[in-house]
């Protein structure tokens, strides 16, 4: 027991020390970042939140677009991935292995490579600048891995119940309603935290199809304040910037984590 | 109500699971399927319910065929093996959520449901989940549901071979009650030949996706049309002796007596059950089981005999009783 109690605290160490050094720096004066020598009461300050909150456009502004634009990539995904996976469940056994295959490969393929195709798309399609159309190729990318949580869960499932439910009546969308999406409301939980999770760190696409300032995400946003001076790194604004950037994402994850929790370990639904 | 099957096919990719089946039962008539796993019983039941669709045959429910009418729509009041309650739901929901979508009102839900749970024992388990409940309290819920779906036609899949030995003949008289003799007609599969001869009006006795014989238990038991039907009814098994000139004779441990002038034989094992006994015992037509009284005295040597009417004469070959 002790044992384990040390290793839990190194871990804890290990992954929360970069976190609470970014909390500490976001407080900290420009001057006192790089002069240690200045008393450990003059070291403090708000400027960079200050500083970040007053630019132009101001920074809670990337925070709204970067929360609509991980919003709307979840429930457009988790709309179209539960009935897909459904139906993944239900194709004949000797299609299920191949198309399987399939989804996997283009779960792992390197999404990077498809950003100069993608670009290209938007210029055909006129998908610049629209935090909207930015939602598609972010849910077509989460799309393999949310498919392949989803049918596990569903396959995971105790056999009989869909044809229990559609013996007592129940048409394909009240079994999906009543029956299906209660049980797997943990799978889809963790499902939809990984997809706001991409959308929200995203960089590549959204760097090129996103120009207006008002409309960059945070990612974006915070490689041009990490760039904004060739002179100097802003190591104070930044830290505030990765700070705030990150609050949406404790909510959402303290909010949901009985479901997250429950879907990644799963197995605790078996009636 | 009644339900027929008529020359009913089902194909697994290349596998033939049903062969030309043939069935129909009567108003009322609780009729088991009986055979070994793997022998197309469940396949059967699924086609019945519309979950699965036959490659060639008809279905018919009170003379209607019902192959074009799909699973929620077809009125058939279905038991699992696996009970396949929904585990998100406590026992009154379970129960509810198909007589809501069936647009029951709510008021009448309510009593329906206090009812059936009342003739089922199952007052105090309403608001509990399915993972709370025993076996045995498992399976009355999906019996109450069943019964709840005011079906035309009652299917049950081995509904009892997850529960204890004990257990199933408490709750045998319970299902013959509640289910087995209204006016609907029962499908009731097991791979239990006591169960089967318990509950069933008529057995049909399946192997390898068709049916060996259909008859009432007595048929059964006292004319098996073929081996495998011989061997699968009764226990302990039929006793098959050594064939001679082409003919297979058997003959039932329970027809077997003790003789002073029969067949000699020695005792090789022993079995006690109280009020019967099991022995072992080789003799020069082979092996035989005998099945003798609990407090018969036994030794090592003894001598049995048996009626030539007992006797039950098959074909080597095909394996099909010979008149007689
Ligand atoms: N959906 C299916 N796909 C392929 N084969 C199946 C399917 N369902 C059943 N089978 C096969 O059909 C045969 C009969 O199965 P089943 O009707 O479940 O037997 P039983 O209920 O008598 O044990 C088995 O060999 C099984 O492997
Ligand atoms: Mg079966």
């Amino acid at each position: 027991m002790r044992r384990h109690s040390a290793w839990i605290v190194l871990l804890l160490i290990w992954s929360l020390a970069p976190m609470l050094w970014q909390l500490l720096t976001s407080f900290t004066t420009s001057a006192a970042l790089v002069d240690g020598s200045i008393p450990f009461l003059q070291r403090w300050t708000l400027n960079h939140y200050r500083e970040l909150l007053s630019s132009n456009p101001p920074f809670w502004r990337y925070l709204a677009n970067s929360s609509m634009l991980a919003a709307m990539s979840t429930v457009l995904t988790t709309l179209l991935a539960i009935p897909a996976a459904y139906a993944l469940t239900k194709i004949p056994k000797q299609w299920r292995q191949p198309v399987r295959f399939v989804v996997i490969a283009a779960a792992l393929f390197p999404y990077v490579l498809l950003f100069l195709a993608l670009l290209e798309l938007a210029r055909q399609f006129h998908l610049g600048n629209s935090l909207l159309a930015l939602a598609l190729p972010y849910s077509a990318l989460q799309m393999p891995l949310a498919l392949l949580l989803l049918t596990a869960a569903i396959e995971g499932l105790p056999v009989d119940l869909d044809d229990a439910a559609r013996l007592e009546g129940l048409s394909l969308r009240q079994r999906l309603r009543w029956v299906m999406l209660p049980l797997i409301a943990p799978a889809t939980a963790s499902t939809a935290i990984l997809v706001f999770l991409f959308a929200w760190n995203e960089y590549p696409i959204a760097l090129t199809w996103l120009s207006r300032s008002d409309l960059l995400t945070l990612p974006v946003a915070m490689a041009r304040i990490a760039g904004s001076s060739i002179y100097s790194v802003p190591y104070g604004a930044y830290a505030a910037a990765t700070v705030l950037g990150a609050i949406p994402l404790l909510v959402l994850v303290l909010l949901f984590q009985r479901q997250i929790v429950r879907g990644l370990t799963n197995g605790a639904i078996k009636g | 109500m009644t339900l027929e099957l008529r020359s009913i096919n089902k194909r697994f990719g290349d596998r033939d699971v049903l062969r030309n089946l043939d069935l129909s039962v009567a108003d009322g008539e609780c009729v088991a399927l009986l055979g070994p796993s793997g022998c197309g019983k469940s396949t059967a039941l699924r086609l019945i319910a519309g979950l699965d669709d036959p490659d060639q045959g008809s279905i018919s429910i009170n003379g209607e065929n019902v192959v074009a009418i799909p699973a929620e729509r077809r009125r058939v009041g279905m038991v699992f093996q696996s009970y396949a309650l929904f585990p998100h739901l406590n026992v009154r929901k379970n129960l509810e959520l198909g007589l809501r979508i069936r647009g029951s009102r709510a008021a009448e839900r309510d009593e329906r449901i206090s009812n059936i749970l009342e003739v089922l024992q199952l007052q105090n388990q309403a608001e509990q989940l399915p993972s709370q409940l025993s076996g045995g309290q498992r399976q009355r819920v999906a019996l109450a549901r069943a019964l709840l779906r005011d079906p035309l036609v009652y299917l049950l899949d081995e509904p009892m071979s997850n529960l204890d030995a004990q257990l199933r003949e408490e709750l045998r008289p319970e299902l013959k009650r509640l289910m087995i003799g209204g006016s609907q007609p029962v499908v009731y599969v097991t791979h239990d030949q006591q169960e089967a001869m318990a509950l069933a009006d008529r057995i049909a006795l399946m192997r390898n996706g068709r049916i060996e014989q259909i008859g009432t238990p007595q048929e059964l038991y006292h004319r098996p049309e073929t081996v495998v039907v011989a061997q699968f009814i009764g226990r302990p098994q039929m006793n098959l002796l050594k064939p001679q000139n082409g003919v297979m004779v058997g003959i039932r441990p329970e027809d077997i007596r003790l003789d002073q002038q029969g067949v000699s034989c020695r005792l090789l094992s022993r079995e006690w059950h109280g009020a019967s006994q099991m022995l072992l015992v080789e003799s020069e037509r082979g092996p035989l089981r005998i099945v003798c009284a609990g407090d018969q005295t036994i030794s090592e040597q003894i001598q049995v005999n048996w009626e030539r009417s007992d006797e039950h004469q098959f074909d080597l070959d095909s394996g099909r009783r010979l008149s007689d």
